[in-house]
């Protein structure tokens, strides 16, 4: 059975109109059939009443006659009695004698006198058996009743012509009628359901608008009349507007996550750059004071030259990291360099040991875009650092796989949680609690068409992402 | 002012005036057979009331079924006077009188008419042999003596002749008879077969005269020979005589297609007689 799942499949508004159409045609075919049925029984009484009254008066009126065999008078009752007949409903009559040989019949020239009667009592019943058959001529036959014994027979033919074409003009206009009838209210019905369920229809529009979007009903389209539906909707437009705040909540988390990792690193940079302006200031006044010693001068020129090379560096790293409109930039082994030149400030600040492995080529990264991958590894990083604690260690291994790149991130210390994995590895609405970092590797690796995956090697943390070739931006 | 006539005339109506309270009682019965149109209520009421007027005293109409009935009636006083047929007449000749005879087309003959089926192919009695035929009346001298004696003739009889003889006893119904197919022949009135003709045409052309008789005197009235010295009886006698000449009786006779009723002799019935003659030669 196919039909009856895509029956369900159709609209509630088409089903309900057709569901009323059914069970009006339904109604339609039973009363029809009870009309139909109580016409049959009120033509079988009249046909039976008139066989009856009939043969009853015939039997009265021939009872001398018929014990005379008087042929011509005989006749003469059928003939007077047929002429007097109702809309020549009886098409033939015959009179038989006890011997079964008929006296006469209205219609000597197909029942000549003397013909044997039990040719015409073949098929027929007695006049208050008969019914409507289909057969346009019925025959009854009864015996022929004088002064309490049976002195002859009766067999008449009834023209029932008209009584099957009244039945069959009743059917037709029932038919017509109740086809008419059931239209009519069938679609009276489709506009009614229509009518209710137009704000159900507008709630469904309004959760498949804008591709899964859902946006609000508006309230003029609330059905106030309808306490059920308006609380439905007034809870829907409830839930929409959940949805807008906890997805404007979510964006400003990672804006705020984005704000605080940036202040990590300003920390750290404010304390890489601190470091070696000590060193610079030093130096300067090193060759301030001994400006005569050429070796003096020539040893602080060269610490103050690698010490504002680290700043550049620093600075240059700060820059890519934060440089705009990045996509589109192959990812290079630079970047790693740069990642490590942001992160590790931030490890050696926990005493961290870092492990920090580079296998890729430049060929093989170059398959993938900078900005994600950088994005990720750093997010990656910085969420190992903070679960490494003090004295942890944090390893960072990129490997060109097979056909693809593979990012790994160790870490000592604490297992992620449920939520944490949640937010690194599913899908599913964000857990309640926590930042967005997780989740925003999740959705850029997903969008790279790469995988996440998480293991707990004893006291390690393993994630490790593994990004298709295809799935880069080959520049 | 009265003139002579007219005075005479008042006299004798003083004179008749107890003789018709006294006969008011007992009213004139007059038979009638179905011998002509014996279902037209309208004829059979004309009739009455032409007589009654005609002869100044209530009328009352009595009908028979059969010619026998009549005879029987008019022979043991039940009825004063009767329209009969002529072989019945001939019958009792010792016994009845006539008190007129109609005139048909200008003559008091008519014919006797055998007839079949429209369809039917028989142009003669002969072809007719081995079907049901329809008699009028066993004292009928259209609806039986004429095809009986002639059968006798052939040296037959009807009951070996036919399949099935039947009595209608009306000249109407053997025209039913024969048209509605209940026997493939009969013997018929000629003059109600055309009277018919005229009147319910319909009837008739589902008919076809296979032969005609001779001429033969037509059904007369009649009366008790020892009563026809009876005032009543005379009057009767006047009163159909006189049909033609007012305008009530030439009414009834309009409605039965017929000219007059005039005085005639036995001899008219000379026809008949030679029929009864070969039939109880036969």
């Amino acid at each position: 059975m196919t039909s009856l799942p895509r029956f369900r499949n159709l609209p509630v508004t088409v089903r309900v109109p057709l569901i009323t159409a059914a069970l009006m045609i339904l109604m339609g075919v039973m009363a029809s059939q009870s009309v139909l049925s109580t016409l049959g029984r009120v033509q079988d009484a009249r046909l039976s009443e008139t066989a009856r009254l009939h043969v009853e008066g015939l039997s009265v009126a021939l009872g001398p006659s018929v014990l005379r065999q008087d042929v011509w008078e005989v006749y003469d009752i059928l003939d007077r009695a047929r002429a007097g007949s109702e809309g020549q409903r009886l098409l033939l009559t015959l009179v038989a004698d006890e011997r079964g040989h008929v006296l006469a019949a209205t219609d000597p020239r197909r029942v000549p006198v003397g013909a044997d009667a039990t040719d015409f009592e073949r098929d027929a019943v007695a006049p208050q058996a008969v019914r409507m058959t289909g057969d346009p001529v019925l025959r009854v036959a009864a015996p022929l009743l004088y002064q309490g014994r049976t002195i002859g027979g009766i067999v008449t033919e009834l023209d029932v012509t008209d009584l099957l074409a009244e039945r069959r003009r009743v059917a037709l206009w029932l038919l017509v009628g109740n086809a008419l009838a059931t239209t009519v209210l069938a679609f009276g019905g489709w506009l009614a359901v229509a009518r209710i369920l137009r704000p159900v229809g507008a709630l469904v529009q309004a959760m498949d608008a804008s591709g899964g979007a859902p946006r609000p009903i508006p309230e003029t389209e609330i059905p106030h009349g309808d306490p059920g539906l308006a609380q439905l909707i007034a809870t829907y437009n409830h839930m929409t507007t959940a949805v807008g705040e906890r997805a404007e909540a979510e964006r400003r988390l990672a804006d705020r996550e984005r704000f605080v990792s940036l202040g990590r690193l300003s920390s750290s940079l404010a304390h890489e750059v601190n470091n070696p302006l000590g060193g610079l200031l030093n130096a300067a006044d090193t060759i301030h004071t001994y400006a005569d010693r050429p070796d003096v001068v020539r040893q602080s020129a060269e610490l103050m030259q690698r010490g504002l090379g680290h700043l550049r560096d620093v600075t240059r790293a700060i820059l890519d990291q934060n440089r705009l409109n990045r996509a589109g930039q192959p990812l290079r082994p630079e970047d790693f360099d740069d990642l490590r030149l942001l992160f590790e400030p931030e490890a050696l600040s926990h005493s961290q040991t870092l492990d920090w492995q580079v296998h890729a080529g430049a060929t093989a990264l170059a398959w993938q875009p900078a900005a994600p991958v950088r994005q990720v590894a750093l997010n990656l990083l910085l969420n190992a650092g903070a679960a490494a604690g003090l004295n942890g260690r944090v390893g960072l291994t990129v490997a060109n796989g097979g056909d693809g790149l593979s990012i790994t991130v160790t870490n000592t210390g604490a297992a992620m949680t449920d939520a944490d994995l949640a937010r690194l590895l599913a899908s599913g609405p964000l857990p309640p609690g926590g930042g967005v970092g997780l989740r925003l590797v999740h959705d850029i690796v997903a969008g790279l068409g790469g995988t996440v995956h998480h293991d707990r090697m004893g006291e390690q943390t393993v994630i490790r992402v593994d990004l298709p070739v295809h799935g880069g931006n080959h520049a | 002012m009265l003139t002579r006539r007219e005075a005479m005339l008042t006299g004798v109506a003083a004179c008749a005036a107890p003789m018709v309270r006294a006969q008011t009682a007992a009213p004139f019965r007059f038979a009638l057979t179905p011998v002509f149109l014996d279902n037209d209520a309208a004829v059979i009421s004309s009739l009455r009331a032409a007589l009654m007027a005609a002869m100044g005293q209530d009328i009352e109409l009595v009908q028979r079924r059969t010619y026998q009935e009549i005879s029987g009636a008019l022979l043991d006083g039940s009825v004063d006077a009767a329209w009969t047929c002529g072989y019945p007449f001939l019958q009792h000749r010792a016994d009845l009188s006539l008190i007129g005879v109609p005139v048909w087309r200008g003559e008091p003959l008519y014919q006797s008419y055998l007839i079949a089926a429209a369809d039917d192919p028989a142009t003669s009695l002969g072809n007719l042999r081995g079907g049901a035929h329809a008699f009028s009346d066993p004292d009928s001298n259209s609806g039986y003596l004429v095809t009986a004696s002639d059968l006798a003739r052939m040296g037959e009889t009807p009951d070996r002749f036919f399949s099935r003889a039947i009595f209608t006893y009306g000249h109407r119904n053997v025209v039913r008879a024969v048209a509605g197919g209940l026997t493939r022949s009969g013997s018929v009135d000629g003059y109600v077969w055309e009277v018919l003709n005229s009147v319910e045409p319909d009837l008739t052309a589902r008919t076809r005269v296979i032969s005609r008789s001779e001429m033969l005197g037509f059904p007369p009235f009649v009366a008790r020979r020892d009563r026809m010295e009876e005032a009543g009886v005379a009057a009767c006698a006047a009163a159909l005589q006189g049909l033609d000449q007012t305008s009530q009786g030439q009414a009834v006779l309009r409605l039965l297609y017929l000219d007059s009723v005039q005085a005639a002799g036995p001899s008219l019935f000379d026809g008949i007689a030679l029929r009864m003659a070969v039939l109880g030669g036969g």
